[in-house]
Formats: structure tokens, sequence, C-alpha cells
């Protein structure tokens, strides 16, 4: 099984918070976390910035424990979708949303669900826990996702803060569960302080109220995190098997190699 | 609705404890057998109860459990070399596990002392490294996980042989494999620990002291034992199963008096017990060989040849619980605890009972016939 994953770590302007976060997540043992960056179309024009690479961030990552290798960090865009006039972005070849490592979508309705299950291309599709759901998870988009290889992602923060929260939590877990039989579904944080985070273990405790077995739990933060994962790297490659990677040229042989490929033409 | 989450919910983990009984002097006795099947241990600890000081004998067994060596960053293909095994797997005992890597996320590697390399990889490593395995057998439809068994004394693995020569690339050229390693070594001649030291001396080798710990116990309610009383009768004896959850208190200092201003435990001794006045605790932790254990258990048993007040005394040995193996060859998960260990009560007359415990994952299958 592959190392523990949180794929949801809000990404807020405070450095030294996330740091802290970070460090908290790699004594509780996870090998990889998601900075996410969410945006809403509900305020105003959102322009979707390059992501902020995690070395600029931090110099120095800190070691998981119990090995001797660094935390990974990854970045991950959501996008709160509650009109189909925004999936338009997702469609279009937009290059900022390209550098993302993982994209998600947040649908508000159910047409939009519907949408980001069968044709969007994005590798999680978030799911409410912090209210009633306003629809109800209908078999063939859910099956489709499965299909695609597209997870469903659960926030656990919502249900330590409160206790309404934590009844929505589980009472929407269930009954994505009894469509999806707990396949794809991926837990994560969405933790603003080092203390709402929990250990992988404990999670996956916790998978086990939300109708999960105990396996299907434990995979929900290690082998499904790494497939969301390895699902946004084939966004980059084509077809999923080959990469492109631009080659860095210096700036000595650009010069003379100039002026050879102007006289190849006019030759030609 | 939620009725199947909740019926699912009412189940306890499950665990596995297999309890067998015998007799430590009889000829087909297999108590040293099972002793030997268990390879990695990382903890030892005995209980005497009646008991203040411990006989000097038994003292000098357990200060001779001797030394283990800590490896860093030893590539794999140094134990597949030939020199290794011709000086080390074929004249003795060898031991090796990986150190700090974990079986549920890493890659992890084990020598045996009857000579076979366990690799426990997962699918990436597995793909890259391009040697014959079998799926984990924990995996479900999805293999993540696979089991590569090499065996180092087969006759057919001589340095020119062909398998030979694609395990060496394998490991040297397609994918360096490289752990921090624990190492053991045990002859007949005698521990060989220095040509250890100057085996590995251009890697980071370091010896290390098993820690050891004794402790008394004042006025400790112990479980009242009848040796050919397996599953106990009320009112007489206690069964197995409470011993083996008393001895899990006891051991990790659990207090037992039940008292009703305690919100952390509201354990308390099984019915009947007699109060003992003094117990002796003893805790070896490090990386322990069979062999040593095999001595101590014998000692231990030698400790009811003078008459005694104990009427039982127990012997635990905790198993690692990141090692690729468990009893044997048998394949080791971890879901969410990965323990595996056995204890023994010894009786005064000699009569045992071994008790092996295993997680919610499987046990070795030979083991739950028997029982």
């Amino acid at each position: 099984m592959a190392g523990f994953a949180d794929l949801n770590v809000p990404q807020g302007p405070d450095k030294k918070c996330l740091q802290s976060l970070l460090e908290a997540a790699a004594h509780l043992g996870y090998s990889a976390v998601a900075l996410n960056h969410v945006i809403d179309f509900k305020e105003k024009k959102q322009e979707i910035v390059k992501p902020v690479s995690p070395s600029e961030l931090f110099p120095s990552l800190p070691i998981v424990q119990g090995t001797s290798k660094r935390i990974k960090v990854l970045t991950r865009l959501t996008l709160v979708v509650s009109d189909p006039s925004h999936c338009n972005l997702l469609r279009s070849t937009s290059a900022n949303i390209r550098l993302y490592d993982i994209i998600a979508v947040f649908p508000k309705t159910e047409k939009l669900f519907h949408i980001a299950c069968t044709t969007l291309d994005v590798d999680l599709v978030c799911i409410n826990v912090t209210e009633k759901l306003p629809f109800y998870f209908r078999r063939p988009p859910v099956n489709m996702a499965i299909d695609r290889g597209i997870y469903f992602e659960l926030l656990y923060t919502p249900a330590i803060k409160d206790s309404t929260m934590r009844r929505y939590t589980i009472s929407n877990a269930i009954s994505l569960m009894q469509i999806c039989k707990g396949k794809n579904v991926v837990i994560s944080s969405a933790a603003e302080r080092p203390l709402e985070l929990r250990g992988p273990y404990d999670v996956a405790n916790l998978g086990l109220l939300f109708g999960l077995s105990e396996s299907e739990a434990k995979a929900a933060v290690s082998t499904n995190c790494r497939a969301a994962v390895l699902h946004g790297e084939t966004r980059k490659s084509a077809c999923g098997v080959v990469y492109t990677v631009k080659k860095p040229r210096k700036v000595e042989e650009e010069e003379t190699a100039l002026p050879a490929c102007k006289k190849a033409k006019t030759q030609a | 609705m939620a009725a199947p989450q909740l019926r699912r919910l009412g189940q306890a983990p499950r665990h596995l404890l297999v309890c067998e009984k015998g007799h430590a002097r009889h000829a087909r006795s297999r108590h040293a057998a099972h002793v030997r099947d268990h390879a990695y241990n990382c903890r030892v600890s005995f209980l005497i109860p009646e008991c203040g000081i411990l006989p000097e004998v038994l003292k000098s067994t357990v200060a001779d459990v001797g030394e283990y060596y800590l490896v860093r960053s030893l590539p794999v293909h140094e134990l597949v070399a030939q020199e290794f095994i011709d000086a080390f797997v074929k004249k003795g005992s060898c031991y090796a596990l990986s150190y700090n890597t974990k079986i549920d996320q890493d890659n992890t590697a084990a020598l045996l002392p009857n000579g076979k390399l366990i690799l426990s990889v997962d699918k990436d490593t597995y793909e890259e490294l391009g040697l014959q395995g079998r799926p984990s057998q924990y995996s479900g439809k999805k293999v993540m996980r696979y089991i590569i068994t090499i065996d180092l004394t087969d006759a057919g693995f001589h340095p020119d042989s062909k398998k030979h020569n694609r395990v060496l690339w394998a490991l040297k050229e397609k994918k360096p494999l490289e752990f921090d390693f624990l190492l053991a070594w045990y002859t007949n001649i005698g521990a060989g620990g220095s040509t250890l030291m100057s085996y590995f001396s251009k890697n980071q080798i370091q010896a290390l002291k098993p820690k050891i710990t004794f402790s008394t116990l004042r006025d400790l309610q112990c479980p009242v034992l009848q040796s050919n009383e397996l599953q106990g009768k009320p009112d007489e004896s206690c069964s197995t199963e409470e011993l083996f959850e008393w001895l899990g208190a006891v051991l990790n200092q659990v207090s037992l008096d039940n008292t009703s201003s305690s919100f952390l435990s509201t354990y308390c001794c099984p019915q009947p017990n007699v109060m003992v006045e003094k117990a002796f605790l003893c805790t070896i932790t490090g990386f322990i060989i069979p062999e040593k254990i095999i001595q101590l258990l014998e000692q231990l048993c030698c400790y009811f040849g003078e008459p005694k007040l104990a009427y039982w005394l127990t012997l635990t040995v905790h198993g690692f619980a990141d090692s690729p193996v468990s009893w044997r060859e048998s394949e080791h998960g971890f879901h969410k605890g990965g323990e595996n260990l056995y204890n023994f009560v010894i009786f005064r007359n000699l009569d045992y009972w071994l008790q092996m415990a295993g997680t919610s994952r499987r046990m070795p299958d030979i083991y739950l016939q028997r029982s």
C-alpha cells in the first residue's frame, strides 16, 4: 500500500500557519499533502493564479516521522461551481489550470454533480459535508465517475468542530456509500489549524462511521489518494503514456543555432 | 437506513489467540520449535510471582542475550553476494530485518535463518525490479504489494547461475534497494559478532546491546490457574483468555484496582485470584534471536527445579510489528496494528501453555488447524 496522504490542506495567506500544518502532518505520518487553492465563482471575478511552488514557500520540508524521507507537497485547485457556465473554464485549455497537480470541483446542484462526474476532466469531486445535501446521489453518474477514475472527497474537520456538522457529515457520507459501495472515496482534512489534523489510522477508523469497511477506509487515506494524484498526472501527459518536457537550452547555443536555421530556409 | 453500518460497527476488530498445552520435558514437545519459528523478536518479558530476587543463573542468562548490529543504508545486493552467503548464511543462523520501514507503506526486507531472503515491495518497485514474486495474500482485487522470496542456500543459486546473475543485476542496476538493517548472527561455535563487524566495516555499523529492565511488583493480584484446565472452571481457575488479558494489563502497568474514580481503566483481575506479595518482572528489548530465547526458556523451566512458592510463571515474546513474516515464512500484514506475539505459561510440574496471538489479519493456517 502506498504512503498516507492528505489531499486537502487549505492554502491561506499565512505562511507560518502553513508551515506548522505541514510539520504536524509530517509528524502524524503523512508522506504527502496537497495545498488547496479554492476558487468560488460566486465571489466577483476570480483569477486562477499560478500555483505557488512548494519549494519556493518552504526552503526545507519537514521529515516524515519514522522515515528518512521529506514530506511531499502537491498543489491542488478546487473550483466551487454553482452554474454550468463555470465549467467552461475547465474545458478550455487554460494554461494556469494545467499547472496544478490535482483539480477538484465542488458541485452545488445535482445537474452540476452529473456534469462533474461524467464529462469534466477533474480528479476529485467534493461532497458537501457542512449542510444537508441539496440532492440525492444517483447511480449512473457515480458509476460513470468510478469508471473514469474520479474520486469522491469527504472532509473530516467539520465533523470535529461542530456536532451538527458531524451529523451532516455522517449522513451525507452514508448516503454516498450506499451508491458507490465504498469505492473511490478519499478522506481528507481541510484543517486550518494543526490541532484539527488527525493521524491516518485515526482517519481510517473514522471511515468506519462513514460506512466504509476496514480495508476501504484505509485505502481512502492511502491507495486512493495515490490513484487520484496519478490521475492528475495523466493530464500533463499524452494519453497518460508520453511526457513532453521542455529541454533547457543554453543561451549560447541558441545564438549560434539561429543564423544557421535562417540560412537553411532561404536556401530552400 | 443505517442498520447495516451499525451492525458492522458492533463487531470488535478481529484478533486471534491460539492456545495449546504441552509438557516441557516431553520427548516430542515442540516448544523449542515454536520459538524457533518466530524469527524476529523485539521484546521478551517474563513475570515470576512470589519472587523477590532473580536467581544468579537466570540473571546471567538475561545478561547473555547478546548484541545485535545496526547497519545504516546497506544495499540489499550485499546480502546476496556470494562472500556473504559463504561466510554467514551457510555457517550459522543469520538474521536480518530492515529497520524503520513500514510494512503497509514502504518496501521491507528480511533474511531468515534458513537462508531465505524475503522482500516485500510495493507495486511500483516490483514492476521496476523485474524479479519474480507473488501478490501479497492481503491484497484484494487491486494488488498493491508483492512478496519476492529468494532462497540463498539453494543449490541452483551459485555465482555463475542465471538466477544469481539476474537477482544481482536487478538489485544492483535495475532498482538499487537500500535499507537500514538490524543484523544478528548465531553459530554453534559462539556468537560471531566481531566477524559481522569486520565484514561490514566499510558500511556504517554499530553494535547495540539489548535494553534490560528489572522491576519488582508489590501486592499484585494474580489469577489462579490449573494446568489441565485451559478453559478454566468457574470459582476454581481462570481461562487462558482471562490470563492473557490480565498479563497485558500487568506488562503495560495498567492499574488493576478498578477504583470508581478512575476514568482510564475499569479493568480488574479475573476471579478467582490470589494476592501475591511481590512478583518479579524483567523486560528485554532489542533484536533478540530465538536461540537466546530458547536458552532463557530452559533456564525458566529449571527455576522450578528447587521448591518454589510460585505455581506458574510466564514468558512473553513480542514480534516486530513491521516484519514481513510472522511465524515461519507466513506473511505478516499490518492493518491497524501488526502485533504478533506468543506467551508461555510454565507450571510448577513443567506443563506449559503456549498462547499465540495475531492481529485482525490471518494467522498461519497450520496453527489454526491444530488448535
